[in-house]
């Protein structure tokens, strides 16, 4: 079972509406999708709950909602709002909001923390923080995709060093395509053949499209149990 | 004899089986916004692998688009590569945004030893 943790609809940043992604995603295998949104307010929260509802039950895929914060400020106001939607991400490529990420157990996912940068956004002292409080960080297939050239060959040079890191640290890291567009939706085993390019085993690069995101999937579970009070403290 | 050769009528013996590379043949179908020709998909499939892997890198891949096994009703084809290169051909496939002006999307429908297999149960 795969599944997509980062994709961007209409909504926020993205081209291609709800219903065209998830038509996509299903036709190319995927057994689920995250729409990584950015947040406005609680009402446009609960009109996009509804629309996935509607298009989870006409597509016949699982679909989740996740929140993408751009800040430190829109970080700390999603963690306050944790319970409500399915997913939490952090817009990595500032050094302090992948700090402040890695440090945060809310956070399921750090996107891109080589985004933009002269360097790879991480280094062992983050990735060990990433590691203790379980943030996944992300092989954002778009990032690579959409750079040519010189700037392709620093990408690649960056993630291949924070697989490193995550690898010596256990730090679990997720494949995504970063799709803002339904036409940049890849295969899933396009971008297990990427991750196992830039260094991880065949197993290890199949999970992070499976097992990784699938421990996302539960603790969504656990969270929205009654006995659930914050990461790592629950009512017995 | 040195005729023949000069002349290009003499083949060179098949390899032992020992001594072959060992092949892998990957099906995918290309999912796209309009029709697509096949001359398109063989620049663009050769000007990405060349610009993500170089031409060193291809020259490891032992790739090779098979244009016989182009179907342009199903918008299918098969591309070979040796057994130890497959990851590389299909990320590469991966990156292929555009094949001229139209939007694509490559999807991986089977990888197999032989052609035959290609077409077997679709994985």
């Amino acid at each position: 079972m795969y599944f997509d943790l980062h994709v961007h609809s209409a909504f926020s940043e993205g081209e291609s509406s709800i219903r065209e992604l998830a038509a996509q995603a299903k036709l190319l295998g995927y057994h689920g999708i995250c729409f990584a949104e950015y947040f406005k307010n609680k009402e446009t929260m609960e009109k996009l709950k509804e629309e996935l509802n509607q298009v989870e039950k006409e597509i016949g895929i699982k679909i989740f909602l996740g929140f993408e914060a751009r800040n430190a400020n829109e970080l700390k106001r999603l963690v306050k709002l944790r319970r409500e939607y399915d997913i939490l991400l952090a817009r990595g490529g500032d050094l302090s909001l992948n700090r402040l990420a890695v440090e945060t157990p809310e956070v399921d996912i750090l996107t891109h923390p080589e985004l933009a940068r002269k360097d790879s956004g991480l280094n062992h002292i983050l990735v060990r923080e990433a590691a203790k409080n379980n943030v996944a960080i992300e092989i954002n297939f778009r990032n690579i995709m959409l750079n040519t050239k010189n700037s392709r060959a620093i990408v690649l040079k960056h993630i291949m060093e924070n697989i490193k890191l995550c690898k010596k640290y256990k730090a679990p890291i997720i494949s995504c395509s970063g799709a803002i567009s339904h036409w940049q939706l890849r295969d899933p085993k396009v971008l297990i053949s990427m991750a196992v390019v830039l260094g991880l085993e065949l197993k290890q690069a199949k999970d992070t499209l499976s097992a990784v995101p699938q421990k996302i999937i539960e603790q969504i579970k656990e969270r929205r149990s009654e006995k659930w009070i914050m990461p790592g403290v629950k009512e017995l | 004899m040195d005729n023949a050769w000069s002349e290009g009528i003499m083949k060179l013996r098949v390899l032992p089986a020992s001594l072959r590379e060992r092949k892998r043949y990957i099906l995918f179908k290309v999912i796209a916004e309009a029709p697509i020709e096949y001359s398109d998909l063989e620049a663009a499939v050769w000007n990405t692998m060349l610009d993500f892997l170089g031409e060193y890198g291809v020259s490891k891949t032992s790739v090779w688009l098979m244009k016989e096994r182009w179907d342009g009703k199903e918008q299918t084809c098969i591309i070979r590569c040796n057994h130890l290169s497959v990851p590389q051909v299909i990320a590469s496939l991966g990156l292929i945004t555009r094949l001229g002006d139209v939007r694509v999307v490559i999807k991986i429908l089977k990888v197999s030893g032989t052609i035959k297999g290609c077409f077997g149960r679709k994985s």
